[in-house]
């Protein structure tokens, strides 16, 4: 709040429309009390910051906080229905009250943007080259031709390696990662003095958000632009940033330099979003996690819970043959936790239902809690899905819309016939107990609990038949990371009291080392790497683990010292 | 591309010809589950003054006398090779009946499309040019209007303002080219609906895509926006559409002519119904079947080749690119 | 951080509930509607003191007036009279044909989804058999196969419709089929039975009503284009396409046409209305 007088104080010192020679630079953004409704409901509440020249800011906030509706609003770029009021200064020029028309020269030509998600933010149906020659029109260059050769140079400049290529293609024929720099590209080509990156990463595997982000901050700096971005990521707006707002239902909590807000954050909300990062915190439920493993470690050591050897399944599609799991091998002792970590298409989902049973190896053999899983028909299986249950990714998808939480939990416990009428129902208030849930959920339906209540009703569902094993699949990358700390603690806790073993797949790694006791390392289909959560973050030993540990954002070289000086707890 | 491209043709083509003959024994089925004997009882009835003779000669000419089964193969053999029989009621081959009043319902039907299409598009486009405030709900009122009235009525209106009041046409001349005019905006304004309906949703689709707020922010204006990126994604599946609206064309001209007095198929259909002339109802049944299924199959060939985005396996669907795709893509068929 | 979700759910809980009670005007005007066309079908000499089948003949042909409404017809019987008579039959036979088209369409397309393989193939065959037809011209051979009365038009219409039905349920249930919960609710240990009923069924009949409602404003329409050329029940009956197909010989007293359109008109407006804002909700 404090921050935010500061912003304000010097407002109104001048009539920059008028002034000829400002005193001081002027700043190139300035927002001030912007407000944004839709209809009744106001999103962005009295936001106001300063970007200068040249300078980075970050947004930051969870989703909800109203940060994407900020850059929206400043390129008047709402959806219909959406009202901005306040102001917004760009270079001293109002930018909210004057008419569409005048405002159009500044889009593209001084304010570039970069969305969030790339597939979705090409015209499917249109060449690369064809939308690229609608930002090149913004420099007044006459001559296609010309306008095309600037144009595959831009391509070069964001290190896309073949621009020619590039430029006949459909988006769809590009990868994620060659999208955004497609419309990275695109948004610098006319040299705007302002770049608007909204999540610019968040669709993106975690060493191609990295390079993405280098490449951010290199045309920033090689080409003076200044940078405003938005991210829910604490870590990484630390490290790209200059000076961070940080927002929480459209309300600013806290803004400075990034320095003073990350080491040292005043308002409780920043604290907590620091405290909830995993990156920043690799160690904060060490004690939590071990306390389990060694009660159960210290009970039967000889068999494990999960055997995994030597499974490999292919898939045949279109003719073609695609290695999904190539020798997987690996064991889980009860009690723990091991970890499949990967980027998309690394063959980890596949894991995951093969160890289910819903997909079957071409060779090899999985064993679950002392049941065999491959060899079985899914009907064989059913007996084996007692002792072994799953949570999805996606709450959203994961509960049948149409049943209430009582239904939804019960289910498991009507179709294995668990006990009696009155024992079910006491079940399931202890599951949802156990997940931190109140039993005036019972006749909702999934539509109206939030993403984070979901996800419990959903470990609730597994955690109902009492298994032994669970297996976790990206069960909070749905999430805010706020909510994602309550989740991590709820599974932890339940593996503690419970000496439940989990397989818990990510692609998280500074998650994975706050909560796993193995890890495996997947790509392509192969485990590249395994061992202790130590070994692996501490020891890497292949270049693929070693970049995908560099790529975590750590908020900042001295940061990330810090942390890595500190001791640390390891299983084992 | 181009191997894929073929085979996908040549499965659609495949498929086309089943539905085809499909069709046939459908309608076949369905006209001989008639109730009584219509086949004799229009035989005999008086006005056609055969004899008992006469009236078996035609039943052992037309087959009728053999098992369904029988017939249906005789009929459906015939089908193939062009032959549709002869009218019940005339004894004139139905292909005859049918060409003889055939070309009034193709004028009739391709102005209506014309005019259809013309009013769809001026509609849909012009919710993206006309301002909220300025009566773009009035524009996007138009096809659940024109959906909920009748075809007759709006002929009969049409008939009754500017055939009796104004006086632009008579009735006693439906061939003009004012009756035509007016039978042909009776006929085209409800299939307009269908394709204005699905333009709009489209183009609303469309503009509120991520790309489309990313390419505002390059600089473009409305009219360019709509013109280089909403256009051709909105205006695509609108072939699909299009290939229904024929169906629809032929079902509406049955009530068209009737109200405007037009000779064509559909008044064709009117007596033949009347006078249980079943094999002129099966003809036309499966020339409309053999019609709506042909301009679905060009549609469908021509629609990958307009669209970038889809790829062919075995139909328009995207494949799978990673060994996670390919997982979920079999998911389903676990369950099941 | 469960302080964080709470809030935020039953923001969006209560924002759930206004949105339901806020019903806009026109939808709020079409529920009038319609609740008058049903008021009307259940008991019509609520409404009116005439009689629908004996007319005055002094009083042949006049203007609506305050006592006639909508005018007299040729016999002098008040249109008024025989639209609010003729409702019944024109509503209750537009939702045979619903129902037809729902309940076979729908099982079709749920078993044509749900099984896939052979069934799906045979049955998809079928529907688009169903389709290759147009709509209006496969009523009128299937009523002139069954016979010419109201309720065989009914029927008519609604094998007319069981393509559009199939085709929607098919592809709900496949896109249903395919939901991370159904796979779900496989692995707690849910047979396909139970799943079929109480997951797949629920959740893909949820884009059927909205259809149906639709539906049956179509449905009305195609009826009462049987009944304009003579396929339903004959006079003294009182459909509104045969009061329409009445009037167009007495073109010269418009009314006789327009009064019976109107209805029909309204009626049919404010069912796709209904249909449009349920679709929104859903």
């Amino acid at each position: 709040m404090a921050a935010q007088d500061r912003l304000t104080a010097d407002t109104f010192t001048r009539a920059e429309r008028t002034a000829p020679v400002p005193l001081r630079p002027l700043p190139l953004l300035r927002v001030d009390g912007l407000s944004v409704c839709y209809g009744p409901h106001e999103v962005v509440t009295k936001v106001g910051f300063e970007l200068g020249r040249g300078e980075s800011l970050a947004l930051i906030g969870e989703s909800g906080s109203g940060k994407s509706t900020i850059a929206r609003a400043m390129l008047r770029l709402l959806p219909s229905g959406g009202r901005a009021t306040g102001r917004v200064a760009f270079d001293g020029q109002e930018v909210l009250d004057i008419s569409e028309r005048g405002f159009r020269p500044l889009r593209g030509r001084a304010i570039g943007f970069v969305p969030q998600d790339p597939a979705n933010s090409l015209n499917p149906v249109r060449t690369i080259g064809a939308q690229a020659q609608e930002a090149a029109a913004l420099l007044d260059e006459p001559d296609r031709a010309i306008r095309k050769q600037l144009i595959l140079e831009t391509f070069a400049e964001v290190g896309l390696d073949n621009p020619q290529r590039v430029y006949g293609s459909y988006p769809h024929q590009l990868s994620g990662g060659m999208l955004q720099r497609v419309l990275i590209g695109l948004a610098i080509l006319p040299r705007p003095a302002l770049l608007v990156a909204d999540e610019p990463t968040s669709a993106l595997d975690v060493t191609i958000q990295k390079r993405i982000l280098d490449l951010l901050t290199r045309l920033q700096h090689d080409l003076k632009i200044s940078l405003l971005l938005i991210t829910h990521d604490l870590a990484i707006a630390a490290e790209r940033a200059n000076a961070l707002v940080v927002l929480k239902d459209g309300v600013i909590q806290e803004a400075g330099r990034t320095a003073s807000v990350f080491s040292s954050p005043a308002s409780a909300y920043a604290r907590k979003l620091r405290a909830d990062v995993p990156a920043l915190n690799p160690d904060r439920y060490a004690a939590l996690r071990d306390v389990g493993f060694r009660t159960f470690k210290t009970g039967d050591t000889a068999a494990p819970k999960i055997e995994v050897s030597a499974v490999t399944k292919t898939f045949t599609v279109d003719g073609k043959t695609l290695t999904a799991a190539s020798d997987l091998s690996f064991t889980v002792p009860a009690g723990t936790t091991h970890a499949l970590v990967g980027e998309s298409g690394s063959g980890k989902t596949t894991a995951v239902r093969l160890l289910l049973g819903l997909e079957q190896p071409d060779t090899g053999s999985i064993s679950v809690a002392g049941e065999q899983i491959t060899g079985r028909s899914p009907a064989a299986l059913r007996s084996a899905w007692r002792h072994l249950q799953l949570v999805y990714q996606n709450p959203f998808t994961s509960l049948d819309p149409t049943w209430t939480i009582e239904r939804l939990v019960r289910e498991p416990l009507d179709r294995f016939k668990v006990g009696t009428n009155k024992e079910r129902d006491e079940r399931v208030l202890e599951a949802l107990a156990d997940v931190g849930l109140g039993r005036h959920l019972l006749s909702r339906k999934p539509g109206a609990l939030s993403g984070g209540q979901r996800q419990r009703v959903a470990i609730a569902r597994a955690l109902v038949l009492k298994p032994e094993v669970i297996v976790l699949d990206e069960p909070t990358s749905a999430l805010d990371v706020s909510v994602q700390a309550g989740i991590v603690e709820v599974l932890l806790t339940l593996q503690a009291n419970l000496g439940l073993t989990y397989v818990f797949v990510s692609h998280d790694l500074a998650l994975v080392r706050q909560l796993a006791h193995t890890v495996s390392v997947m790509h392509r289909g192969r485990i590249v790497e395994h061992g202790t959560v130590a070994d692996i973050f501490d020891d890497p030993r292949q270049p693929y683990t070693k970049s995908l540990l560099e790529s975590i954002p750590s908020g900042g070289a001295g940061v990330a010292q810090a942390t890595r000086a500190r001791p640390r707890v390891t299983a084992g | 591309m181009r191997g894929t491209y073929l085979s996908y043709a040549a499965k659609r083509f495949a498929q086309a010809v089943v539905v085809i003959l499909l069709a046939y024994v459908f309608t076949f089925v369905v006209v001989s589950i008639l109730p009584g004997d219509p086949i004799t009882n229009v035989l005999r009835d008086p006005q056609n003054g055969f004899s008992e003779d006469q009236i078996r000669q035609i039943i052992a000419a037309q087959g009728l006398d053999k098992p369904i089964p029988v017939q249906l193969w005789t009929s459906l053999s015939n089908f193939v090779t062009g032959d549709l029989g002869l009218s019940m009621r005339s004894s004139r081959p139905v292909t005859t009946l049918i060409a003889e009043v055939l070309p009034s319902t193709l004028i009739l039907a391709s102005a209506a499309f014309a005019i259809a299409l013309l009013l769809a598009l001026t509609i849909a486009y012009g919710t993206q040019f006309v301002p909220k405030r300025f009566g773009q709900g009035l524009l996007r009122g138009f096809p659940s209007l024109f959906l909920s009235v009748p075809n007759f009525v709006i002929g009969l209106a049409l008939i009754h303002i500017f055939g009796f009041q104004l006086g632009l046409f008579r009735v006693i001349a439906p061939d003009s080219f004012w009756a035509t005019f007016f039978a042909a905006i009776a006929l085209g304004v409800p299939i307009s609906a269908r394709i204005t309906e699905v333009l709009i949703a489209n183009l609303d689709k469309e503009s509120e895509q991520e790309y489309a707020a990313v390419a505002r922010s390059r600089g473009l204006g409305q009219a360019r926006l709509f013109a280089r990126h909403l256009l051709k994604p909105s205006s695509l599946p609108v072939v699909t559409v299009i290939a229904l609206a024929i169906g629809e064309l032929l079902g509406g001209s049955l009530i068209t002519e009737t109200v405007f007095g037009r000779t064509g198929i559909g008044s064709l259909v009117q007596r033949s119904v009347s006078t249980q002339d079943l094999p002129v109802l099966q003809a036309v049944v499966s020339l409309a079947a053999v019609v709506f299924v042909l301009v679905n199959l060009i549609a469908d060939l021509v629609y990958p080749l307009l669209d970038p985005r889809v790829k062919l396996i075995g139909g328009p669907r995207v494949r799978p690119t990673t060994a996670d795709d390919a997982a979920t893509a079999t998911s389903a068929a676990v369950t099941s | 951080m469960t302080l964080a979700s709470f809030s935020s759910a039953s923001r969006d809980t209560s924002i759930g509930r206004l949105a339901v009670l806020r019903v806009p005007p026109t939808v709020a005007l079409s529920f009038v509607v319609i609740a008058l066309v049903i008021a009307w079908s259940l008991a019509p000499g609520l409404f009116t003191g005439h009689s629908p089948v004996v007319g005055v003949p002094a009083d042949k042909l006049l203007s609506p007036s305050a006592a006639h409404w909508f005018g007299t017809d040729h016999l002098g019987r008040d249109l008024y009279t025989r639209v609010v008579y003729g409702t019944a039959s024109s509503v209750t036979s537009a939702l045979i044909a619903v129902v037809i088209a729902a309940v076979a369409g729908g099982l079709i397309g749920l078993l044509a989804g749900f099984l896939g393989g052979w069934v799906d193939i045979v049955l998809a065959r079928l529907v688009d058999v169903l389709l290759a037809i147009p709509n209006f011209l496969l009523a009128v051979i299937v009523v002139t196969a069954i016979g010419f009365d109201t309720t065989n038009a009914a029927i008519a219409t609604g094998v007319s419709a069981v393509a559009v039905f199939a085709r929607v349920m098919r592809s709900e249930v496949i896109k249903t089929r395919q939901a991370v919960f159904v796979e779900a609710a496989f692995l707690m240990g849910g047979s396909r039975w139970h799943i079929l009923l109480r997951h797949v069924l629920p959740n893909a009949s949820r884009s059927v009503l909205p259809l149906a409602v639709l539906q049956f404003g179509l449905s009305i329409l195609v009826i009462a284009s049987l009944a304009f050329l003579g396929y339903g029940d004959p006079p003294p009956a009182s459909d509104w396409g045969l009061l329409i197909s009445i009037g167009k010989d007495y073109l010269k007293w418009p009314w006789l046409v327009y009064a019976p359109a109107f209805v029909t008109i309204a009626t049919v407006l404010s069912v796709n209305r209904i249909s449009r804002w349920l679709r929104k909700t859903d």
